[in-house]
């Protein structure tokens, strides 16, 4: 009962922050757990003494130290597992599983409503996977810094990948099915997206689909300490993908139908 | 207040809910009965709108389920058949999201009514995963209520309940009865109909069998059943008009007889020839 003391009026006018609030709820929950705490640093944590203070030691790219050129790229990789994961993962569960979902399609609040909710609860999973890296980063990183647009592509991130594992969630007709969409959209976009090395690298042939992926925009917008053309263009792309996903996951759930 | 058409539903080549039509008047406790995969459940998860009918109609208090859904989900509450509480949050942070979701004004003194109800306020600050069955089963009961809904489903209400605490179940839903609401029952608990139903309407394989209040349907096939086992070791029932026949018949027995009243699952084998459960 305590839990909850302030926060009951809020939702008087906003339809979405019940199902925000329950996911926080849980959240909250997690976080007393350190095991938690852990698996959410541990991925990336592997990576960065891996390829950052192993491999990279010697290493320049992009005119700056490696672990510096690696870092933001491990915020955007961590932010997008960490939003996408928590809300492909709760809402396959919730809907095949647990029926809490359920109980949200039966309220009278619109499904666009519920999805605010559900995208906005993998933000801030999202972003506090991220501040646990950008902790690390700078402890360790030289010329790692967080201006307004990393900031920015950072949110337009999260959110983008909440609302696909919204998509997730509600298309796959068994958990198992997620970690299908997980082999076969995040894993690749984690290591071809230009966060361990930069996306003119690649093979020219396979440089046109990597182009396609939205974190290979992310990791150019967040590696930017100012707004260019180059950067414009990528949050276009970003903020298309992000309408794309939304006003399609909001359908999925207008449609619901058992 | 409830109104369904030639409701029917298929999956594929199945069908689940076949052309049926019934209405149910403000305040009755209306009863759906039948087996496992009779509809009953299908039946209530398009008129709950959890699931689109594929052919056919229902309004709830005027409101038609696939053109006013919104009007619909402010009237209605649904107590599932399986449980679909938040197993890691509190009784009252259950209460308080749904409350939420509903924008129940007064949300705090109601949370506390309805969890008295229940008998459940002292545990208000428990997860419920430390609840028993029969608890997580009145704190559904209590967040349906939270809402004050004209109508009420209730699936399978008691379903894997001893029978001490399924009374309990069916104390609390009689209590509901009292603000005049209405209320729909599925069960393949007979005596669960008989307890609270004003009316039942029997399902078999999709359709409507059926529909009467209880002791109405029983006297359509006899007030009194006559039991024995022959020498074949098979139960063989007579049912009969009325007392006098049953004990006409019992004297015309060499076997041990039981003379007992006819119940609805008697209603059902009449019908279809099959058993309830």
């Amino acid at each position: 009962m305590k839990s909850l003391q302030g926060f009951e009026g809020m939702g008087r006018y906003l339809d979405w922050y019940p199902v925000f609030l329950r996911e926080m709820l849980h959240f909250r929950r997690k976080l007393l757990k350190l095991g938690y705490l852990f698996s959410a640093m541990v991925v990336p944590v592997i990576y960065l003494v891996t390829f950052g203070l192993g491999m990279g030691r010697n290493v320049q790219m992009q005119g700056t130290d490696y672990l510096s050129f690696l870092l933001p790229g491990l915020v955007a990789m961590s932010s997008m597992n960490n939003s996408y994961t928590w809300v492909a993962s709760s809402l396959n569960l919730n809907r095949l599983y647990f029926k809490t979902f359920q109980v949200l399609v039966q309220s009278p609040i619109s499904s666009s409503s519920i999805m605010i909710g559900e995208v906005l609860a993998g933000v801030v999973k999202g972003l506090f996977a991220s501040f646990l890296i950008m902790a690390v980063g700078f402890v360790l990183a030289r010329n790692f810094s967080i201006t307004p647009l990393f900031v920015t592509v950072l949110l337009l991130n999260c959110m983008l990948f909440a609302s696909f594992g919204v998509i997730t969630g509600m298309i796959t007709t068994s958990h198992e099915d997620t970690s299908t969409y997980n082999n076969f959209f995040i894993l690749p976009m984690a290591f071809f997206s230009g966060t361990f090395f930069p996306v003119d690298r690649m093979p020219e042939g396979l440089r046109a689909i990597v182009y396609l992926f939205p974190l290979t925009h992310t990791n150019i917008v967040i590696r930017k300490s100012s707004l260019d053309i180059e950067a414009l263009i990528s949050l276009a792309v970003l903020l298309f993908y992000l309408i794309v996903f939304f006003a399609y996951g909001s359908r999925l759930i207008r449609k619901y139908s058992e | 207040m409830i109104a369904l058409t030639h409701l029917t539903k298929t999956y594929g080549q199945v069908m689940a809910v076949n052309d049926v039509s019934f209405s149910v008047g403000k305040g009755e406790v209306f009863g759906l009965l039948g087996p496992n995969g009779a509809g009953k459940t299908t039946t209530i998860k398009m008129l709950t709108l959890l699931s689109r009918p594929t052919g056919g109609g229902a309004t709830i208090d005027g409101c038609d389920i696939e053109t006013r859904r919104k009007d619909i989900k402010k009237r209605i509450s649904v107590v599932p058949q399986e449980n679909n509480l938040d197993r890691e949050l509190t009784a009252y942070e259950n209460l308080m999201i749904y409350g939420m979701l509903h924008s129940i004004s007064d949300r705090v003194r109601k949370i506390q009514q309805c969890l008295e109800l229940v008998a459940l306020w002292d545990r208000r600050d428990s997860v419920i995963s430390s609840f028993s069955g029969g608890m997580q089963r009145r704190l559904l009961i209590a967040r349906a209520l939270l809402t004050e809904p004209l109508v009420l489903f209730l699936d399978e209400p008691s379903i894997g309940l001893d029978p001490l605490i399924r009374r309990q179940i069916w104390d609390i839903i009689r209590k509901t009865r009292i603000d005049g609401r209405t209320v729909v029952i599925t069960t393949h608990y007979i005596e669960e109909a008989e307890a609270l139903c004003d009316r039942v309407g029997i399902l078999a394989k999709g359709s409507l069998i059926a529909i009467d209040s209880p002791s109405n349907l029983k006297s359509m096939v006899g007030e009194f059943i006559v039991e024995f086992i022959n020498g074949d070791g098979k139960l063989i029932q007579h049912i009969c008009r009325d007392r006098e026949e049953a004990h006409a018949v019992a004297k015309g027995t060499e076997q041990a007889v039981t003379i007992r009243k006819t119940n609805l699952e008697d209603v059902f084998v009449k019908l279809t020839g099959e058993r309830i459960e």
